[in-house]
């Protein structure tokens, strides 16, 4: 008989109760819940900020991201905008991934929002230590 | 407890998704989903923009008129109303996540109102922005 | 437009089911496949076509969907009636779970008209036209209209539904403020008929790990019960990314409670709690 096609054969309580829980989820909960908070007036801000620059060429971009309050402001927003990415997309591939794929789509995720994260503070510390 | 028979016939599954009425619970908590993914995509963008900006006016150029280019702008639109959806959403979730606003009555209140909310600050934002010289 | 309580049937529906092909994603014997068409009653004025799905483990069909029409001056106002009639006037072989007929035993529970609830306190004059009747959904069927709760059972028992103390008996009762009995109305009401659970869809795509709102709004009962004394073991097996934390507060529980209880909040609640006790 193929093993692989063997009926489990497990109580149904051993079957709910599966690996036991894991004791810990609340921080990742909590994190999201944070960096929402954190969002809410820095997209805030980013949209209105890009809504008044309509139309303005780069020189006057470059001029504005040198500011030190559009500079502070844009970063925290790659921050808390990554790491509320990151924790969203995780929830969304565990919900729908079952298979192996699904350590490696969350790994992929993490490291992909950390790197993105790290190459959108180089490029605006750039403009705004430039001269 | 009669075993469940999967070496003959398994039991057939009844329908879920297939059958199950769309209502505004279900539904606006998919947008809220859907939405969240649009932002990760935009927020890809966002980066790309960025590094473009650092890298000088000869980087900038092509991708800011990408952003300029009628596709661009139409997607533009698609992501102003996804992020004001997902942030009227997301404020919604914060107030639950306070246990307050469960009653059926608050939450469909709350959820027509977002849908107003999101549709009426997407206009708005492209007026003002074409008020402002796009 | 504004629900103000569950019992209320949406009028108007933009959309009856999602827009996606009938049998999108299903197993091939769950498929389900035009059924029989029975004769209608002679001689009925009064009459309403009810599409009702049927699954005979004997046959070794595919489950299918089978159309009756029930003569309304002839049978009691309520789906349940109309299920009783058809098993007596049409065909005996129909299967169901039924029991007190008013709403409180929790057999009758079954998707209607697209969403669940007691086939016993929903009105014939409610339902669409025609109106269909499914058994809860994503559930394994035993037969007909009859699902496999074993799973969903063996997951209220996995949160060990029962006062855990540890102080010595008292001599009477374990004394309770009529403000902390309080705390536990609206959560011992429910009376596990499951339309909740089957009705989620955080349930469907995760019900081997997820608990499910009826099993969390148990678990808040007993969590919120001052009489038990074991909060830190309940909120430890509790605390978990898919036992607990697969609910994103899509609240379809909340809307298809028959017994108007709140299981979104109650797991709200129990969120809370998990917050309290590491701030």
């Amino acid at each position: 008989m193929d093993p692989r096609n063997m009926p489990d054969m497990r109580t149904p309580l051993a079957r709910a109760m599966g690996l036991g829980s894991a004791k810990e989820g609340v921080g990742a909960w909590w994190a999201e819940r944070v960096s929402a908070v954190a969002l809410v007036p820095l997209a805030l801000w980013f949209a209105a900020s890009i809504i008044a620059h309509t139309g303005s060429d780069y020189a006057t971009f470059i001029v504005w991201l040198k500011t030190p309050l559009a500079a502070i402001l844009m970063i925290l927003l790659l921050i808390a905008l990554f790491y509320h990415t990151a924790l969203g997309l995780q929830v969304v591939i565990e919900d729908y991934v079952h298979s192996a794929t699904k350590f490696a789509a969350v790994i992929a995720v993490r490291l992909g929002c950390c790197a993105l994260a790290t190459a959108g503070a180089v490029a605006i510390l750039r403009i705004a230590l430039s001269d | 407890m009669m075993p469940s028979p999967t070496i003959t016939r398994p039991r057939p599954l009844s329908p879920n998704i297939q059958i199950y009425r769309p209502q505004l619970t279900s539904v606006l908590s998919i947008l809220n989903r859907i939405t969240g993914i649009i932002l990760s995509g935009c927020a890809v963008v966002l980066v790309v923009w960025l590094v473009a900006a650092a890298w000088g006016p000869h980087a900038y150029a092509p991708v800011q008129a990408a952003i300029a280019s009628w596709i661009g702008r139409i997607v533009l639109f698609g992501a102003t109303f996804a992020f004001f959806l997902h942030l009227c959403g997301g404020i919604r979730h914060l107030v639950w996540d306070t246990v307050h606003g469960f009653e059926l009555r608050s939450i469909y209140i709350s959820g027509w109102s977002i849908v107003a909310a999101s549709v009426v600050l997407t206009v708005a934002a492209w007026v003002v922005s074409a008020l402002m010289g796009g | 437009m504004i629900i103000k309580s569950s019992d209320q049937v949406s009028r108007a529906t933009l959309l009856k089911r999602f827009p996606i092909p009938r049998n999108f994603g299903v197993a091939s014997e769950s498929r389900i496949e035009r059924g029989k068409a029975w004769p209608a009653p002679d001689g009925a004025t009064r009459t309403k076509i009810f599409e009702i799905y049927r699954y005979n483990p004997d046959s070794g069909e595919n489950p299918r969907l089978d159309t009756f029409d029930v003569d309304l001056d002839d049978c009691g106002p309520m789906v349940l009636d109309a299920l009783i009639w058809i098993k007596n006037k049409v065909d005996s072989t129909l299967t169901f779970r039924r029991s007190c007929r008013e709403g409180i035993c929790g057999s009758c529970s079954m998707n209607i008209d697209g969403t669940n609830w007691l086939a016993c306190t929903r009105f014939i004059s409610d339902l669409a036209t025609p109106a269909t009747i499914y058994p809860l959904a994503n559930l394994r069927i035993v037969k007909d209209l009859v699902p496999d709760l074993t799973h969903l059972f063996a997951q209220y028992a996995a949160i060990e539904p029962w006062l855990k103390t540890k102080t010595t008996e008292p001599e009477r009762e374990r004394l309770q403020s009529a403000r902390e009995r309080r705390k536990i109305d609206g959560y011992y009401e429910c009376i596990l008929c499951f339309c909740c659970t089957s009705g989620c869809p955080s349930h469907w795509w995760n019900g081997d790990r997820f608990f499910g709102p009826a099993v969390l709004l148990q678990a808040w009962r007993w969590l919120t019960d001052s009489r038990d004394e074991a909060k830190e073991e309940r909120l430890d097996n509790l605390e978990d990314p898919f036992r607990l934390y697969r609910c994103h507060t899509i609240l379809n529980c909340t809307r298809t409670c028959p017994k108007g209880l709140n299981p979104g909040k109650a797991i709200a609640e129990i969120k809370k709690m998990m917050i309290e006790r590491r701030s």
